[in-house]
């Protein structure tokens, strides 16, 4: 063909070929590159293909639930359609176990899918819009009090009394902090998000790494059990490739620690360490505790993990690299959402099956007692926008996944939702694991529970939590020191305070408090 | 006689009237054709600027309260004097700008002269030249995460093939920022040199000839001839890259979230967090606006600065 053409005529076609090439070399290359994001929308397309949410294909998800039949009765929302928003990634998988449920229910699923730390963001901008276009959203727990204090929920009250999601059932700090704004429940839970201490019992246990540290150090190794030890066991365990680790030879580094060093979420490692010391982020007039001596040792207890302990790209990590750091084998422990041991007890996951120890955050020493506080960052509730044109079929859905069938969303390792019902708690439901395991994990969740520490659930969570994350991230980058980055904090708080009306912030942290109080979070 | 003459006089103020309707009706028309596109332009421009401005004499907090609040010039004098973010953003934002388009030009000329000596890959390498302008910001960004991956991303192992130790590109706050610049560098610089490339092949041969017969060398050549020829193009193309090198966010969300630290947080970044994360309206129209009289007094600077040293 090209052989009868003229010259010109043949260099304009060259031309358009290779045009028509790069085209599709670059939409391949924003497809390939899109295709790796949290980005991603649409309706969930038949089984078998994908699904257009989660991070497995539709007939992964399906085929996850095991034998878990479909109900014979169930209601009838024909030819409505639930768009829902969330989070992206594993934890909207449970969207698509259950969705031969939401078939035969008559219900078509639309997912929205936003990046981790922009939940709140994205949500509210939907909400303030008034766009009618979000059925059931998934959000953090922190932002119930903004949520609901304007109005954008839906009180589930109602509903609840109709079909029961047995609250009583959830585990009472959860209940009272999730849930509910103002005496309505807003939201049933769908995680229950704590932080518990994750370790490499093998290499903890091995005897020449007992015999080496008790030469170096005078006293035997063991689970830290204050922050300073933490550090000490950290520096112990990193190793340059070449030395030996529990006898072997290292090829690569090998770290004694890590944290969570991304921007978004930081503060919650800095709080895991301050909040040992039994302090509150404000005094009953709002006046900001974050920069107290206590605190500053507590930041300068993390940028040392970070400059002596943890991997040199340590302030690139978010969720995932922190837990792919300890289940790839380049960590000894890592502080860690709850979720992270059941992907440690699966060998598609992990490279150190049967390897992990749990155990409760390491602690200061108040008045000669040992205080250890776990943080209670994240959880997700699932609630409906009282624009919601199919309020029924959300709420058909929402209790569905909190109550139904929430024992088996909480122990796949499939998806990073977290026990949040005392009957939940049992080692037998967790397959995963060998029952000994299963026992250490839950007793591990429990007790962190009982030393939980909330996040600020009053609003402006989202621009209190974001000035302190950017103080925690100065202080870890070297970029300002601990003591002046958290005094900085603590002006932002005092002008966030007072830019969202003083008064009214006091009341609504007064009230806080008195919660956090009555739950024992806050002695 | 008369007959005629208003005979003549009816067909002249006939085809006056009908010279008239031509000329009226073709404004008309265009004015039709015109309509849409200035529809659009007042909806989506015009209005939203005018409308961010208002707000920007507001306090409006979201989170609070859907209730704007008339402050005055304070959200600006807030910005002045009681913001410890925005500035340093600005300084970020512009440093992107003064370096990113300093090297682009300069590479994407290089490119350019080169790829005008090539005979007949010149189309190939062109084509091959738009692949990365062609991609999204975002997969770039995203594909950015994994090149610069300090443990396992290409670049730095096949740095190790030379012996080369690579720096942490994203986790370090010395590092973080040229990181992102690095990107929009190897994102754009192709661009310039698609433009200077075309450019360049709109010159005149003639004074080139002439140039050769006074004996001027190369270096001459390009000083006196080409750079003032291309002037023009120059400018629009610096000025097209400033702006959009002064807005960049999708690599800087997906890269590195504003981090570490406040490493990479620019003034459009932060823009960002005070309007779509904090809700904050009133504030975040008052730092855009900061932002529009800062970027068009700097292109103004820009730009005559360009014509000077080009002459």
């Amino acid at each position: 063909m090209l052989g009868n053409m003229k010259v010109p005529e043949r260099k304009r076609a060259a031309r358009l070929v290779a045009l028509g090439a790069v085209v599709l070399v670059a939409l391949g290359a924003t497809a390939l590159g899109t295709a790796g994001s949290n980005h991603r929308q649409g309706p969930a397309s038949a089984a078998g293909g994908t699904p257009g949410f989660g991070d497995l294909t539709l007939k992964q998800m399906i085929a996850a639930r095991k034998r878990i039949p479909v109900p014979k009765n169930l209601p009838n929302f024909h030819g409505q359609t639930v768009t829902v928003m969330g989070d992206g990634g594993h934890n909207m998988n449970v969207f698509g176990f259950w969705y031969p449920e939401w078939q035969k229910a008559g219900i078509k699923l639309k997912a929205i899918e936003v990046p981790f730390a922009d939940v709140y963001s994205k949500e509210k901008a939907e909400f303030i819009a008034g766009t009618n276009a979000v059925d059931l959203v998934v959000f953090y727990p922190a932002y119930i009090g903004d949520f609901a204090s304007n109005g954008y929920l839906l009180p589930l009250d109602s509903y609840i009394k109709k079909s029961n999601p047995h609250l009583n059932d959830v585990i009472t700090a959860f209940r009272k902090l999730y849930l509910g704004w103002a005496g309505h429940t807003y939201a049933l839970p769908e995680d229950g998000d704590v932080h518990i201490f994750i370790y490499r019992k093998d290499l903890l246990n091995n005897p020449a790494e007992q015999a080496a540290f008790k030469k170096k150090y005078g006293h035997a190794l063991t689970v830290p059990k204050t922050w300073d030890e933490y550090l000490r066991v950290g520096q112990f365990f990193t190793r340059k490739a070449g030395e030996t680790l529990a006898g072997k030879t290292l090829s690569r580094p090998f770290y004694g620690c890590a944290e969570y060093g991304q921007r978004g979420f930081s503060f919650a490692w800095f709080v895991d360490r301050w909040a040992s010391s039994g302090q509150v982020y404000f005094d009953q007039n709002m006046k900001p505790q974050i920069n107290s001596p206590q605190a500053v040792a507590a930041l300068k207890n993390m940028v040392a993990s970070v400059k002596t302990c943890s991997p040199p790209d340590v302030l690139n990590f978010g969720y995932d690299q922190l837990r792919d750091s300890l289940l790839k084998n380049q960590t000894f422990m890592v502080v860690q959402w709850s979720d992270v041991p059941k992907k440690g007890a699966d060998p598609t996951q992990s490279q150190v099956v049967g390897k992990l120890g749990y155990s409760l955050l390491p602690g200061t020493v108040v008045n000669g007692k040992l205080v250890t506080r776990s943080m209670m960052p994240v959880g997700r509730v699932l609630a409906i926008p009282k624009t919601s044109k199919h309020a029924d079929a959300a709420y058909f859905m929402a209790k569905y996944i909190s109550d139904d069938v929430s024992r088996f969303n909480v122990s796949t390792p499939l998806d990073g939702l977290d026990p949040y019902r005392y009957s939940q708690l049992k080692p037998q439901y967790y397959k995963e694991f060998k029952l000994a395991d299963a026992k250490s994990y839950l007793a591990t969740v429990k007790g962190a529970l009982e030393h939980g520490y909330p996040e600020i659930y009053i609003p402006g969570a989202a621009q209190y939590e974001d000035a302190l994350d950017l103080a925690v991230n100065k202080a870890i980058s070297g970029q300002e020191d601990p003591a002046k980055a958290l005094n900085d904090a603590a002006k932002a708080w005092d002008d966030i305070t007072n830019k969202l009306n003083k008064k009214h912030q006091i009341e609504l942290w007064r009230a806080a408090l008195k919660q956090y109080k009555s739950l024992g979070l806050i002695k | 006689m008369r007959t005629t003459k208003s005979r003549h006089a009816g067909a002249g103020a006939a085809a006056l009237v009908a010279r008239v309707q031509r000329r009226s009706r073709a404004p008309l028309f265009a004015w039709l054709m015109v309509l849409p596109a200035v529809a659009v332009l007042l909806a989506v421009t015009v209005y939203p600027l005018i409308y961010s401005l208002r707000e920007s004499f507001y306090r409006l907090e979201l989170t609070y309260s859907p209730i704007p609040h008339w402050v005055g010039l304070q959200n600006y004098v807030d910005a002045f004097t009681n913001d410890p973010r925005f500035w340093p953003a600005l300084g970020r934002s512009l440093y992107l700008v003064g370096f990113g388009v300093a090297i682009e030009l300069v590479l994407g000329f290089a490119l350019a002269l080169a790829l005008n000596r090539l005979g007949r890959p010149r189309t190939l390498v062109t084509a091959l030249l738009l692949v990365p302008v062609m991609i999204a910001p975002v997969a770039v960004a995203i594909e950015g995460v994994v090149v610069f991956n300090e443990s396992w991303g290409p670049l730095n192992y096949l740095l190790s093939l030379i012996g080369l130790n690579g720096p942490i590109w994203l986790g370090n706050r010395t590092v973080a920022l040229k990181t992102i610049l690095l990107a929009d560098i190897w994102q754009w610089t192709p661009f310039v040199a698609i433009i200077v490339a075309a450019g360049l092949r709109t010159l005149p041969g003639e004074v080139y000839e002439a140039a050769a017969v006074d004996g001027a060398s190369r270096w001459q050549t390009f000083r006196t001839l080409t750079l003032p020829l291309l002037q023009p193009l120059l400018i629009v193309t610096v000025l097209i890259r400033a702006m959009d090198i002064f807005k960049t966010f999708d690599t800087i969300f997906v890269m590195t979230g504003g981090g570490p630290g406040s490493a990479t947080e620019t003034a459009s970044f932060y823009t960002y967090l005070q309007g779509l994360r904090f809700f904050s309206f009133g504030y975040a129209a008052a730092i855009s606006y900061i932002q529009l009289i800062v970027i068009s007094v700097a292109a103004t600077i820009l730009v005559r600065r360009i014509r000077k040293g080009l002459g």
